[in-house]
C-alpha cells in the first residue's frame, strides 16, 4: 500500500513538528536550515499521498542518513507547519522523481 | 454553462462569507455554474447564510477538491485571501488549474495584506482586488464589482 501522509499524521506519532503554526516563507527557510539535501516541487505536486501547498519552488527536505524527510504542510486555518517524518527509500526516489530544476 | 470554483480560506475574517454569498449571485447571473471549496466551518457559515441553497448550489470539502483537481477543469477561479494559509492555496489552485484567475485579498492590517498581494502577484497571473477590509465587505464588494465588469 502506498504512504498517505494525511493517514499517517492522524495514527502515527513517529514524526517531528519542526515548526506550526507559520507562514509559508518561514517553514521554507527551516526546511532548508535542516535537511541536508533540498529537492524543489511545483504547487500542488502530489509526494507521499498529498498534493503538497505552498509557493513555488516548494522545498522538500531530505535526510538520507536518517531516512526522514521534511515536508511543509498547510492547512486553512492552522497556517503551514515544517514537519520531518520517516520514509522509505522508495519515497524518497519518487519525491526526487517530481523534482524540479530551483 | 461555464464553471467557476470559489476557493474560501479560513473563516476567521467576517467579510468572507456575505462576499462568497455575494460572488455567487453575481457570477450566477453571469451564467456560471458555481462551486464552492471550503473548510468544514466554512461550509458551514454559507450553510445557515443560505439555508434553501438559493445561492449555493454545490460545495466541496477544499482538500477533496485539491487531491482531483485537475487543468482546466474549471474556467474561473476566485480565491478569497485573507491569511497566508489562503495565498497559498490559492497559488497553488492556479498552478494546477491553469486557468482565468481573481484573487480577492482582505486583511485589516495594512503590512500584512501588502504581503498577501506581493506573495500572488508575484506567483500568478491572476486579476488581483486587494483591499483594507474585515467586518466591512463593501470595499471588496465594490472592487470585484469592478473586477467582473472586466470579466464580461
Amino acid at each position: 500500500m502506498s504512504f498517505c501522509l494525511d493517514t499517517y499524521l492522524q495514527q502515527s506519532d513517529d514524526y517531528e513538528i519542526l515548526l506550526s503554526r507559520a507562514g509559508f516563507k518561514d517553514c521554507a527557510k527551516i526546511i532548508k536550515e535542516k535537511a541536508e539535501e533540498i529537492v524543489y516541487i511545483n504547487a500542488g505536486e502530489k509526494i507521499l499521498g498529498v498534493r503538497i501547498i505552498g509557493i513555488p519552488p516548494i522545498p522538500v527536505g531530505i535526510n538520507p542518513k536518517k531516512g526522514t524527510v521534511i515536508i511543509s504542510y498547510t492547512k486553512p486555518c492552522h497556517g503551514t507547519a515544517a514537519i520531518e517524518i520517516p520514509v522509505e527509500e522508495e519515497d524518497i526516489g519518487a519525491i526526487k522523481e517530481v523534482s524540479i530544476d530551483d | 454553462m461555464k464553471k467557476a470554483l470559489l476557493l474560501l480560506g479560513c473563516p476567521e475574517s467576517p467579510s468572507q462569507t456575505p462576499m462568497a454569498i455575494y460572488a455567487s449571485s453575481k457570477l450566477s447571473q453571469l451564467d456560471y455554474e458555481i462551486t464552492i471549496a471550503s473548510t468544514p466551518a466554512a461550509s458551514k457559515l454559507l450553510e445557515v447564510s443560505d439555508p434553501n441553497g438559493y445561492y449555493v448550489k454545490d460545495k466541496i470539502d477544499i482538500d477533496s477538491c485539491l487531491s482531483t483537481l485537475e487543468e482546466k477543469q474549471y474556467d474561473l477561479l476566485l480565491g478569497f485571501v485573507s491569511k497566508d494559509a489562503a495565498a497559498s492555496y490559492f497559488v497553488t489552485f492556479y498552478h494546477i488549474l491553469q486557468t482565468e484567475s481573481i484573487a480577492l485579498i482582505f486583511e485589516k492590517d495594512p503590512d500584512v495584506l501588502e504581503d498577501l498581494t506581493k506573495t500572488v502577484e508575484e506567483n500568478t497571473e491572476g486579476k488581483i482586488v486587494s483591499v483594507k477590509a474585515f467586518h466591512n465587505p463593501n470595499p471588496i464588494k465594490v472592487r470585484f464589482d469592478k473586477i467582473l465588469a472586466e470579466l464580461k
